[in-house]
């Protein structure tokens, strides 16, 4: 194209410029359009998939956490809604509602043993023990899931790291730096003193003294004055088998009580802390 | 009798030490009172001696135990509950109702039809240490248990009592 000399010329450029940016419109155009529609094609796609494997998807974990995967990877979030077709499709709302009622009672039954503080693997046994061996078994990875949506319910629930194991909180209430702190140093054995928090965390005694009281006072921890030395004990029910294990006969206890009762739904769990 | 299984929590130190914390202390004390009358069931166990070192207030195991204040409270705790009583002011014994008074009422009277008594006489002895009553619920009950029991059914009509030269030789018609 050549561009002539003088105002026809210009016309003819300007023009011509005009007649490119439509063109470009409509292949940009076309272009979203055929995305639009692949990507209308491969949700389809995806549900299909979903209703298809259903029943896998329901039954087997591992399967299951494959296919949460996929979707993060894709960008689709399958628990969004309760009202999406994935939610209809997988029943997933129902699913993961569910199981976050379990997960609720659980930790409310063993509450007032160990603080609000449970170690995942324990809360893992709790919930199966509650749903009974003819449930659908269920993993660490859906507990976790259906702690994240807990979250929004606000009340504390939460998932809490220490040490490098993951543990799920159902109280409000701080788990500062200082009581995580604690909660480490008492890791190793289920339980610390305050002479052995303040070595192990360069503190003086009185913050750890202070810190230790505070877990206390929240339940955390219990106290334990029968040692040989006579020093007093920093006990942490949620840390230590046995300790987990009381809380969690309890639980079992109480999940046995209420299925004897005749339960479906969620009951009153005993007995309501303050 | 098999050996009795405590559960988790008898071997779990902090237990063994009364909890200052008050939510935490009545989650406790309700497990301990719980275990007792479970352990006294299982021992048949009628009083409780607050200074001994019975393997309900102690874990070797452990290396810990309850201390007197402790076990006071917990006794104490069922006392509240009507599940015992203190024999003497100091707190040293105390007379344990792992089953209740009109329970151990109702022991009897089934043991009375069970055997066909009625209108026989026995002594409170016969009926705790006799031969006619062993293998039965009733043997090894506590005299003083069972004389409430006894008392209880004659307040309902059901019994005559009439004293004998010792408290063990009251006797007891089945009417």
């Amino acid at each position: 194209m050549r561009r002539g000399p003088g105002i026809a010329g210009l016309q003819h450029a300007v023009r011509t410029k005009e007649q490119y940016k439509v063109a470009g419109e409509e292949v940009k155009k076309n272009t979203l359009q055929a995305m639009h529609e692949q990507l209308a094609a491969f949700r389809s796609n995806l549900e299909e998939f979903a209703r298809k494997y259903r029943a896998d998807v329901r039954r087997d974990p591992v399967f299951r956490a494959q296919f949460h995967t996929m979707c993060a990877n894709i960008g689709v979030d399958p628990l969004a809604s309760n009202k999406s077709l994935w939610a209809s499709a997988l029943g997933f709302g129902d699913y993961y509602y569910e199981l976050g009622v379990q997960v609720v009672e659980a930790c409310l039954a063993s509450r007032s043993l160990n603080g609000g503080m449970m170690e995942l693997p324990g809360l893992l046994r709790a919930v199966n023990r509650r749903r009974g061996a003819a449930a659908e078994p269920v993993s660490e990875d859906d507990v976790v899931r259906a702690i994240k949506k807990l979250r929004v319910l606000g009340g504390g629930f939460d998932l809490v790291t220490i040490g490098g194991r993951g543990y799920v909180r159902s109280v409000p209430g701080e788990l500062n730096l200082d009581k995580n702190r604690a909660l480490e140093a008492a890791q190793a054995r289920g339980y610390t003193s305050v002479a052995e928090l303040a070595a192990a965390a360069g503190w003086t005694a009185g913050r750890a003294d202070e810190t230790l009281q505070a877990l206390t006072r929240e339940g955390l921890a219990w106290v334990d004055d029968g040692a040989p030395d006579g020093a007093r004990l920093y006990w942490f029910p949620c840390l230590s088998s046995a300790g987990g294990s009381a809380a969690e006969e309890q639980a079992a206890a109480a999940a046995a009580a209420a299925a004897a009762a005749g339960g479906g739904g969620p009951e009153q769990s005993s007995p309501a802390p303050g | 009798m098999s050996s009795f299984v405590f559960p988790y929590f008898h071997n779990y130190p902090p237990y063994f030490t009364l909890q200052p914390v008050k939510e935490t202390r009545d989650k406790q004390v309700a497990l301990w009172c719980s275990l007792i009358l479970q352990y006294c069931q299982h021992t048949k166990t009628f009083v409780l001696d607050v200074q001994g070192d019975s393997a309900l207030f102690v874990n070797k195991g452990i290396n810990r135990k309850l201390n007197t204040e402790a076990r006071v409270a917990l006794l104490d705790e069922l006392v509240v509950q009507g599940r015992a009583e203190w024999m003497d002011k100091g707190k040293t014994r105390c007379l344990i109702f792992w089953k209740r008074v009109d329970e151990w009422a109702a022991v009897v009277t089934d043991f009375v039809r069970t055997y066909g008594l009625s209108d026989s006489v026995m002594t409170v002895d016969e009926l705790s240490n006799g031969d006619d009553v062993r293998g039965t619920e009733l043997y090894g009950l506590h005299p003083e248990v069972l004389t409430r029991a006894l008392k209880l059914l004659e307040a309902q009509g059901k019994v005559r009592t009439f004293k004998g030269a010792t408290p063990e030789e009251l006797g007891v018609k089945f009417v």
